[in-house]
């Protein structure tokens, strides 16, 4: 890869340099370490090395009985937690045959879209500053903090939730917040017009994000990237539509792809657009919840201890950042005996030495943050 | 479908004794033979069935052997597959090993990876094995069920007794003795 310069009619091979992006680089979202070797401005390799926040949650869960694997899985993808815990209750409910109350399911539903909702402002925020421009952070923000302060009201906590238990959630939701809800919805539609003239139509914007990275459907398949890194590409597949759990059969929205408006289908403005689209389908969702909501209890029949019976389950559900599947494996006793984590963000800095090289430094940050990775959930 | 696919296996891949397993509660898998897994993978990706993304692969460690799950998905054919083969259990001087999947999926890279870091499962073929998540000095595999962490590393104590949460320890331990009803604990239980 090695540039060739010409100097006295001689051509000189220039080294390679390596640099270390990260642990504590801005730009990797969190502990992410990329070694990368550099041919001038140049991306000729690129290695991540991930695992400085580890803290084999696996393992931990093997201790635990099942109803205390809840807060662990907070704790993976500490910006949608919500989500986190939702998969894992849906596997255990799944084996236990639990019946969840229709409230709750609708109060699942409702706080998973906000979430998302939270999640997909939280990446438009960092992503504009992974590029430079600092306001569009602050909108998001002051949006997001309105769904932290709901969250925080129904569960008591900012961001680690413990709010979806097997059988139900934990607590009710009342008729008031969800009139702030509707009317959060509401106000939600216009801000995203304006977020898409703000950056999304923006000069600078489209030129530090088209053709960059662009993800083939072969490479996606093979790495099984899911999410909107999976819809940016073209590829209509979303499990709330393919595999519907919960009350996503009856609920009407549409599967975002990116279609290559600005440059090639599968390059980093797909995949913002394709999340930033996925907002408005969120906020559909949320109010077809807050119409069709009905009185009744939040948590479902569940025993005082539970016991999965003997047998193994792989559940996916469809998370802001992709496809989360849950493992489970179990002996038939109080607590699982083997929980593995399929994590999406995993698989997705998988493919980041794959999409570096021939990139620009300046580009490869780009990159970084169209995958929208969280690193407590690559490392678990 | 299992029943389908391994008839299907069975005769494409001779000698890869495809086995399925349909539990009432849960899902079902599939056992192959650990020699003809590349085979089996390689059938599985391109042949009919498409499965041509490799989901994750989990190393459960059981009293009297070690198995290693392959999950795959068919995004066209929304299709899901959980593929399993038996390893002998590991010895104080073996490690069990299994040829790398990685020419079939390139997902197989960094799963692989994580088996043999958690697990001690050594993939044969594989083009960087190394640890992932622990350091490459680390010793031992941390989801085996007999493993003990080591006392240090590079000089450095690991888990010191001071550090450890002893009252947290011991509140948990008096919840789950004195309390059996977890009404007593929370008010959350009100839907029952």
């Amino acid at each position: 890869m090695a540039i060739e310069l010409i100097e006295n009619g001689e051509a000189i091979k220039s080294d390679l340099l390596t640099l270390n992006m990260g642990p504590q680089h801005p730009a990797t979202h969190g502990v992410l370490r990329v070694e990368i070797k550099t041919d001038s401005e140049i991306v000729a390799e690129a290695i991540p090395h991930i695992g400085y926040l580890h803290r084999c949650m696996e393992k931990h869960c093997e201790h635990l009985d099942y109803r205390g694997v809840i807060p662990f899985t907070d704790r993976m993808d500490y910006l949608a937690a919500m989500s986190m815990e939702w998969g894992y209750a849906l596997a255990i409910e799944k084996m236990l045959g639990t019946e969840v109350p229709k409230r709750a399911e609708y109060i699942r539903v409702m706080i998973g879209e906000m979430q998302r909702l939270a999640s997909h402002l939280m990446f438009f925020g960092v992503y504009a500053i992974d590029l430079g421009a600092f306001s569009p952070f602050l909108y998001a923000f002051q949006k997001r903090e309105f769904i932290l302060r709901i969250f925080e009201e129904i569960s008591g906590a900012r961001l680690l939730y413990n709010y979806y238990w097997i059988g139900g959630v934990w607590n009710d939701v009342t008729d008031a917040q969800l009139r702030r809800i509707a009317k959060f919805v509401e106000e939600m539609k216009e801000e995203l017009k304006k977020y898409h003239t703000l950056v999304g139509e923006n000069k600078i914007f489209i030129d530090r994000t088209k053709n960059v990275a662009i993800l083939t459907p072969e490479q996606i398949y093979s790495f099984g990237a899911s999410g909107p890194v999976l819809r940016g590409s073209g590829l209509a597949h979303d499990l709330r539509k393919d595999r519907p759990y919960s009350l996503y059969s009856e609920l009407d929205f549409d599967v975002q792809v990116g279609h290559g408006e600005k440059g090639t289908v599968g390059d980093c403005w797909d995949r913002y657009h394709v999340r930033m689209r996925e907002m408005h389908e969120s906020i559909k969702i949320i109010e077809q919840c807050l119409d069709g909501i009905e009185e009744g209890p939040v948590m479902g029949k569940v025993p005082k201890i539970i016991k999965v019976p003997e047998g193994e389950i792989f559940m996916r559900t469809e998370c802001p950042r992709g496809e989360l599947g849950y493992h489970l494996i179990s002996d038939g006793g109080k607590t699982p005996y083997r929980l593995k984590v399929k994590s999406s963000c995993f698989t997705h800095t998988s493919m980041l030495g794959e999409m570096a090289p021939g990139q620009m430094i300046a580009d490869f940050v780009a990159t970084i943050g169209s995958i929208d990775i969280v690193l407590g959930e690559v490392d678990r | 479908m299992h029943n389908e696919l391994v008839s299907h296996l069975n005769s494409t891949v001779s000698g890869c004794n495809a086995t399925a397993v349909t539990p009432e509660i849960g899902d079902s898998s599939i056992f192959v033979d650990a020699s003809h897994i590349k085979a089996v993978c390689e059938e599985l990706a391109t042949g009919e069935w498409l499965f041509h993304t490799l989901q994750v692969i989990t190393g459960t460690d059981y009293e009297d052997r070690i198995e290693v799950s392959y999950i795959l998905c068919s995004y066209t054919k929304n299709n899901e597959l959980i593929l399993k083969v038996k390893l002998p259990k590991p010895t104080s001087d073996s490690i069990p090993e299994i040829d790398s999947v990685c020419s079939v999926w390139k997902a197989a890279n960094w799963q692989e990876r994580e088996c043999w870091d958690m697990v001690g499962v050594k993939f044969n073929g594989h083009p960087d094995h190394r640890r992932i998540l622990c350091p490459e000095d680390w010793e031992g595999f941390p989801l085996r069920k007999d493993y003990v962490v080591q006392e240090e590393y590079h000089g450095m104590k690991v888990n010191p007794a001071e550090k450890i949460n002893n009252a947290d320890h011991h509140f948990f331990k008096k919840i789950q003795e004195t309390l059996e009803d977890p009404k007593k604990i929370s008010h959350s239980w009100k839907g029952e």
